[in-house]
């Protein structure tokens, strides 16, 4: 071995190392960079549920649209099989839910059921393609409120399946497309639940 | 004298070498501490670069065996497995019961899950590329349906 190999040797070696530790340093970087806002175009579906009893539960879901989207397939189980979950009542009750959707679909924005009792006020709207379900119920010691929105463009893609069956992943799909969006908000005495869609990987 | 350095420095390098190799996939660790009753601590540090590795000394019987037992559940782990190393910073559940603590994330790769309640926690925390490398065997020796 030359004298100039010789020196060669820890040089060598050092970088060998370096390189095997490389994936490592990576990471590292990765961690230091992290941020509330996900990368460019992930969108996150966030559940959050607060309950204000004594044991003070709260339940913080995040899920990454994208990641169920695809995860979604790969679940054979019971009704549910690549994507698709199986119902049996598309009919119900001689109500073609398909036919009363395209209905509403294809109608004008607008208020279409207002319930107004001493229990409770129901209202149920379509505004700027979104069907709206705002629920007050007067029942309880304190109000109680439950606003739901759903992007006509997801019912329509969760009814593009065949006759007897809602398509899970194509909804996914079409909520991924939708900007931020608070899809439910239960207030009552005990629990705040929220069901949100936004860019951000992590909870307020 | 020179003999013995170039000794040295051969089996120091090749310790090097062996450990970056170990360990550049990550740990796989579980910490089990029980505090109350009698005192129960188990701390397992594994290399995750050894897992798919000891997968091949199994006897192949005991790893069909393996696979047929886990044929319907491991194409869902390997496919959020794989999803998952896209999102290597987030947190994804987080429950709170009174004194129950239950957290899962992913952090530097690694899914990590932290379990606590009076008396007993639980950490693991597994490289994702791990999940993926073992789910994936594992559903490559599933009994084609």
């Amino acid at each position: 071995m030359s004298t100039r190999t010789r020196h060669l040797l820890p040089v060598v070696a050092f970088l060998a190392a370096t390189f095997l530790y490389a994936p490592l340093n990576t990471q590292a970087q990765t961690s230091t960079s992290q941020s509330s806002t996900s990368a460019h175009g992930e969108r996150w579906l966030h559940v959050r549920v607060i309950s204000t009893n004594s044991k003070g539960e709260t339940v913080r879901v995040n899920v990454p649209l994208d990641l169920a989207e695809k995860v979604l397939p790969a679940i054979d189980h019971d009704r549910l099989h690549n994507g698709k979950v199986r119902i049996g009542c598309m009919d119900c009750d001689g109500v073609d839910v398909r036919t009363l959707f395209e209905a509403v679909r294809t109608a004008k924005d607008g208020e279409y059921v207002t319930v107004q009792s001493n229990d409770a006020d129901v209202s149920v709207m379509k505004k700027d393609g979104q069907m709206l379900v705002h629920v007050h119920d007067k029942n309880k010691s304190k109000d109680s409120r439950i606003e739901v929105k759903v992007p006509m463009k997801v019912v329509e893609a969760l009814l593009s399946g065949s006759k007897d069956e809602l398509d899970i992943a194509a909804g996914l799909h079409a909520l991924a497309s939708q900007g931020d969006v608070e899809l439910v908000s239960v207030k009552d005495e005990d629990n705040t639940i929220r069901v949100w869609l936004d860019s951000k990987n992590v909870t307020d | 004298m020179v003999l013995l350095a170039k000794i040295a420095l051969g089996f120091g390098a090749t310790v090097v070498m062996a450990g970056a190799y170990t360990f550049r996939e990550g740990l796989i660790r579980v910490d089990v501490d029980e505090t109350s009753g009698e005192e129960h601590h188990v701390h397992v540090w594994v290399p995750a670069a050894m897992v798919p590795m000891a997968m091949h000394f199994v006897p192949r019987s005991q790893m069909l065996r393996a696979g047929e037992q886990s044929e319907k559940f491991m194409p869902l782990v390997h496919a959020v497995a794989k999803e998952l190393q896209n999102y290597p910073e987030a947190e994804l559940v987080e429950v709170h019961d009174g004194e129950q603590y239950v957290r899962i994330r992913t952090h530097n790769g690694n899914l990590m899950i932290d379990a606590e309640e009076p008396g007993q926690t639980v950490h693991v925390s597994c490289p994702l590329a791990t999940i993926d490398d073992v789910s994936r065997e594992l559903a490559t020796l599933a009994p084609a349906s």
